[in-house]
């Protein structure tokens, strides 16, 4: 699941022509870490959701990476 | 009150004194106003109501394609031209400097720019009067601190800064802050007001800390859920919660509590319903370069809950015109500039509900070569249209669907 979350962001992230993360730890903050702004934020849930069939943000603001493991093993 | 604007992400810290002596020692003025900062911006309005000249809002974040677009120019050097010091006498304080600003201005105008109904955004110009309907100057209103938390170039800005700006307010930038920052600067300044579109109090939740200094939080289009308003009720402890409607082409309508909205009486001449649609009379409307009829059709569906008095609640809208948290996108004009791109043969834009934005956009593209990937179509919209208008998930497909009458399907 970490391998895939990875890739999902890498994704956001070179589509805003943003540099690629190396590897990824739960303790990264995705808006102060990794710099994503509110519309990253929202293509991440929707590719988060295309992939795991899961609102990651449906009760309000995930702001590490360790809360969307969370999220997504709680289901 | 002391400080004019504190704006961060700028490292800017600006008093009423400062300000003053700032514009007392300009010397030029251009009608075209683009810049990231907030100070700047408000400056250059300023300057314009004490000059009685148009002023031309542009976003920061306007691409060179769309500039031209949109004002025939991507560079405005050219039209900085000098200030007659003999028609603007020196100010000598924030007293007097309010009071010039209140007074009637007969030329002035702001211009800035809407999505249109056609491709490309289009312009609409407020007078004084019509962008200071609603300023409520009050004694109360004069202790105000206003977290700001709109695009100043923006028809929901300016309103803020206006109030604010009358009432010899404090402005604290919160836009574009991060949730830590936003929540730091409303505990350190005592913010007392909050304007601001839904997804921006969206992503202040959840949060354990409570703000009691912070008296109204207004927010405007879609409404909170129940669970989103009572978090915002934790968190802000002492606050009224109010809804508004409003638009670029007519600035705040109406207020209201929850999500109906009752009409006072001095409205009930100038709004109208058809077809349960809200139309609103011309003379509320700003000018735009389109003839507009007597009544204004808003593309609002609205529900009626009573008629005497008037009361009723949004449902829907009528246009394509796609909410992405708080920003208006217009499909036709994302699909223009996508079509743009040698190798594409189609593309249909359409909205997806997303629990942060509202809506995001989305685009189905059938293409010429399997060259074209969906970074590659994002990065050369990087150039042609502003971010938000960029559709964050591309699907390929050999054809687009349409609905039966052969129109774009767009849900």
């Amino acid at each position: 699941m970490h391998e895939k979350i990875l890739k999902i962001i890498n994704t956001v992230l070179e589509n805003r022509s943003k540099k690629r993360l190396e590897s990824l730890t739960p303790e990264m903050h995705l808006r102060n870490d990794i710099g994503f702004d509110s519309l990253d934020l929202a293509e991440l849930t929707v590719r988060i959701e295309a992939e795991y069939d899961i609102d990651i943000f449906e009760d309000g603001i995930v702001n590490t990476v360790a809360e969307i493991l969370k999220k997504l093993e709680s289901y | 009150m002391k400080l004019f604007i504190k704006d961060i992400d700028n490292e800017r810290l600006v008093t009423w004194n400062f300000l003053i002596d700032d514009i007392n020692n300009t010397s030029i003025y251009n009608p075209y106003c683009k810049s990231a900062d907030y100070y700047t911006v408000f400056k250059h309005i300023i300057l314009s109501l004490l000059l009685d000249e148009e002023i031309i809002l542009l976003d920061s974040d306007f691409t060179k394609s769309e500039l031209i677009q949109l004002t025939g120019h991507s560079d405005y050097a050219e039209f900085i031209k000098p200030i007659d010091k003999s028609k603007m006498s020196l100010l000598g304080n924030k007293k007097e400097l309010i009071e010039k600003l209140s007074n009637s201005h007969n030329k002035w105008k702001i211009t800035l720019f809407t999505s249109g109904t056609t491709g490309i955004p289009k312009k609409v110009s407020h007078d004084f009067n019509s962008i200071t309907r609603f300023v409520k100057v009050s004694e109360r209103n004069k202790k105000s601190i206003w977290g700001f938390a709109y695009n100043p170039t923006h028809m929901a800005g300016i309103q803020v800064f206006f109030q604010a700006l009358l009432n010899g307010n404090s402005m604290i930038r919160l836009f574009g802050l991060n949730t830590e920052g936003i929540y730091t600067e409303i505990k350190n300044n005592g913010i007392t007001h909050i304007s601001a579109t839904p997804t921006f109090y969206r992503l202040l939740l959840p949060c354990s800390e409570a703000f009691p200094s912070v008296e109204r939080i207004t927010s405007g289009g879609e409404k909170f859920n129940e669970k989103t308003f009572k978090q915002l009720n934790e968190i802000f402890p002492n606050a009224k919660i109010t809804n508004v409607y409003a638009s670029t082409e007519a600035g705040t309508l109406f207020a209201s509590q929850n999500d109906i909205f009752t009409i006072r009486p001095e409205y009930e001449n100038i709004i109208r319903i058809d077809n349960n649609e809200l139309l609103i009379h011309h003379t509320l409307m700003g000018s735009t370069d389109t003839e507009i009829d007597e009544w204004y059709h808003t593309g609002d569906v609205i529900e009626i809950v009573s008629n005497n008095p008037l009361k009723f609640r949004f449902v829907n809208r009528k246009s394509e015109m796609i909410n992405v948290g708080g920003y208006k996108v217009n499909p036709t004009e994302v699909e223009e500039a996508i079509l743009t791109l040698p190798g594409i043969k189609n593309v249909r834009v359409y909205p997806k509900s997303n629990s942060i934005l509202g809506n995001i956009i989305c685009c189905e593209v059938v293409t010429r070569s399997n060259q074209i990937t969906e970074s590659s179509i994002r990065a050369f919209l990087q150039s042609k249209i502003q971010e938000y208008k960029i559709p964050r998930v591309i699907r390929f497909v050999e054809e687009l669907s349409t609905t039966r009458t052969g129109k774009l399907k767009r849900n």
